[in-house]
């Protein structure tokens, strides 16, 4: 395979597949947390 | 600007240029120049990506903007991460593999010659107003905010970036990129803990969040249908994915930078780098922005942020005393005093309420006094406006860096002036990169002279960077002139992405799509966004969609009509 073209681990996780999951349920996650400090701090009179 | 600001200013800008002309030697062929040897580490790629997104107006408007609107502008990146995904699944290892210079070198070997050539125009047209929008705009900020003329701020961005990136290619590019994003965070981290610090000392950070709260700045999240609605959840998630999936899938200023990995594995990291920092570091600037807000409950902002302005208005005052702008405007100031100052009482009742969970004020007397300043400040405006025959005012840019030069201590101005340029000049010399080498690429050696040596194509991207570089800087010279085009500038992105998207969707995605089906989807896709942009008022995130789907589907009709032609 040609120097540029290999395709190392990701990072963390054990393979891409499991890594692109894991950054889909982090999106939601902060989505989750931005809805629970919007409604938090959304203060009506 | 004291001495120590200085100081702080120039050693940053004398440090990137150095640090830039140091990395980048040794840059004499092709591929070291445009794409260093492909030999950058993910982490350099990451933040060189980053640090091209985030545009001087990214820093300073964005910040502005939570003033302004609160925070719900975060939504705009909640695509980012899907888009991030899916070009690392599939768009780098087809580059990688197709061994291209410029993303619109794959589309002639997917396609044709044609195709090729269209998407490069495209890209040309669209980064080259993008590249004078990207110098001009910080330049007229901080030539207001530091009282140095427009073309001193311009020159200074201009010469700084053509100096490093001109010699040192991509390699300079990508290594100051990294040295500017640690500048940017360090000066939004600066900026954060400052806006904190500077709070009365009796305002506490839950306190603040309190205020901000009560005064709708805290609305990160909205989950609302209208599509007329410009920044929702649905928005973000939806549009947001296609705008980026347009700039750092289709845009050679993007695509360059992840170009230069080591292996597949480090462009996607890269990439994943951004997946994840991106949204919640948004999150904090819009954060500062509110943070701003609340301040000014309890110090006086001006009336207007814009300095320049707010001098002619008195000017126009003191030479025509009954001119109708100048008394228009005296009366909204006095309107506005009295209506800050009732909103500090407010803030501080509604604090006290809280503190001793009495019913002695409630929000709603806060946001009533909010919307009596700024009803006052739009009177104000309005008579700004009108003393510019009509002219529309916008100040949201002056907000933070007014903020900044009033009230930071000795040292830390410096170091956010010193931010804003980086910000600026990553943005441009990364833009500026990859004008250069699509012009090359693309255009010269294509088009022009095919089989010339590599120092020949070295010298001649290296006269195109410095071309680039000379027209940002001539476009900013005339900037003031084009008026309302900056604003026509600022959609041309979401005008052309959205086209540019669907092309590569159909050579990634449909291997039976022919170069006539490509081409025509090109032409029909633009024709489509070009009328829901003049005939419809949905908001421009969802233009990148209209476009991708339109090209995608004339592309795979044509392509099926074609071949049943020819059979």
């Amino acid at each position: 395979m040609p120097r540029d073209l290999i395709d190392d681990k990701p990072p963390f996780l054990n393979t891409w597949g499991q890594l692109y999951a894991a950054i889909v349920g982090y999106l939601f996650f902060l989505i989750g947390l931005f809805y629970a400090f919007t409604r938090a701090y959304q203060i009506s009179p | 600007m004291r001495t120590l600001d200085w100081m702080v200013l120039i050693l940053s800008l004398v440090t990137i240029v150095g640090y830039g002309l140091y990395r980048g030697r040794g840059s004499g062929t092709i591929q070291s120049y445009l794409l260093a040897d492909k030999s950058m580490p993910w982490w350099a790629m990451g933040l060189s990506i980053m640090a091209t997104q985030a545009s001087a107006i990214t820093f300073i408007g964005t910040t502005g903007q939570a003033y302004v609107d609160g925070m719900r502008f975060v939504q705009f990146y909640f695509g980012l991460p899907l888009a991030m995904i899916i070009i690392s699944a599939t768009v780098v290892p087809y580059f990688h593999k197709a061994r291209v210079v410029t993303a619109y070198e794959f589309l002639e070997q997917r396609f044709d010659a044609k195709t090729r050539l269209a998407a490069s125009i495209i890209f040309l047209i669209q980064r080259g107003l993008g590249v004078g929008l990207a110098l001009y705009a910080p330049a007229v900020v901080l030539s207001v905010i530091l009282g140095w003329s427009e073309r001193v701020t311009v020159l200074i961005m201009a010469g700084v970036v053509v100096s490093y990136a001109v010699p040192g290619g991509i390699k300079a590019v990508t290594w100051t990129d990294v040295q500017q994003m640690m500048l940017i965070f360090l000066g939004i981290l600066g900026a954060f803990f400052a806006a904190v610090w500077l709070l009365p000392s009796d305002v506490s950070f839950g306190d603040a969040l309190y205020l901000a709260g009560a005064s709708g700045r805290l609305n990160a999240v909205d989950f609302s249908l209208d599509p007329n609605n410009r920044y929702t959840v649905w928005s973000g998630l939806i549009g947001g994915m296609f705008l980026a999936l347009s700039y750092f899938g289709c845009d050679q200023s993007q695509v360059q930078r992840y170009l230069t990995g080591k292996s597949v594995g480090h462009s996607r990291t890269s990439l994943i780098f951004n997946a994840i920092v991106k949204v919640p570091l948004q999150f904090f600037i819009l954060l500062t922005g509110a943070m701003v807000f609340v301040f000014y409950q309890f110090e006086r902002p001006p009336m207007l942020f814009n300095k320049t302005a707010e001098t002619r208005m008195e000017q126009t005052f003191e030479q025509a005393g009954d001119g109708l702008a100048g008394v228009q405007y005296q009366a909204a100031l006095q309107q506005y005093n009295e209506a800050l100052a009732k909103r500090r009482d407010t803030a501080y009742r509604l604090l006290e309420a809280r503190r001793n969970g009495s019913t002695g004020a409630n929000p709603g007397e806060l946001q009533d006094a909010n919307r009596a300043v700024e009803a006052a400040r739009r009177e104000g405006i309005t008579a700004v406006e009108l003393a510019g025959d009509g002219r529309p005012y916008d100040d949201t840019n002056y907000i933070f860096m007014t903020f900044v030069t009033t009230y930071f201590p000795v040292g830390a101005v410096g170091l956010i002036i010193a931010a804003i340029f980086a910000a600026a000049m990553s943005t441009i010399s990364a833009e500026l990169n990859s004008l250069a080498t699509t012009s090359m690429i693309d255009i010269y050696r294509r088009h022009f002279h095919r089989g010339a040596t590599d120092r020949h194509y070295v010298l001649i991207a290296k006269t195109a960077t410095a071309f680039w570089g000379v027209y940002a800087a001539v476009f900013a010279f005339f900037g003031g002139r084009l008026g309302s085009l900056i604003e026509a500038v600022n959609l041309v992105g979401s005008l052309f992405y959205g086209s540019l998207l669907g092309v590569f969707v159909l050579a990634f995605g449909f291997p039976s799509v022919t170069g006539t089906g490509a081409f025509t989807g090109l032409v029909v896709g633009e024709i489509a966004i070009l009328l829901t942009s003049w005939l419809t008022g949905i908001s421009f995130l969802w233009y990148n969609v209209v476009g991708c789907v339109v090209v995608v589907a004339t592309g795979l009709v044509v392509s099926r009509l074609s071949r049943s032609w020819f059979r």
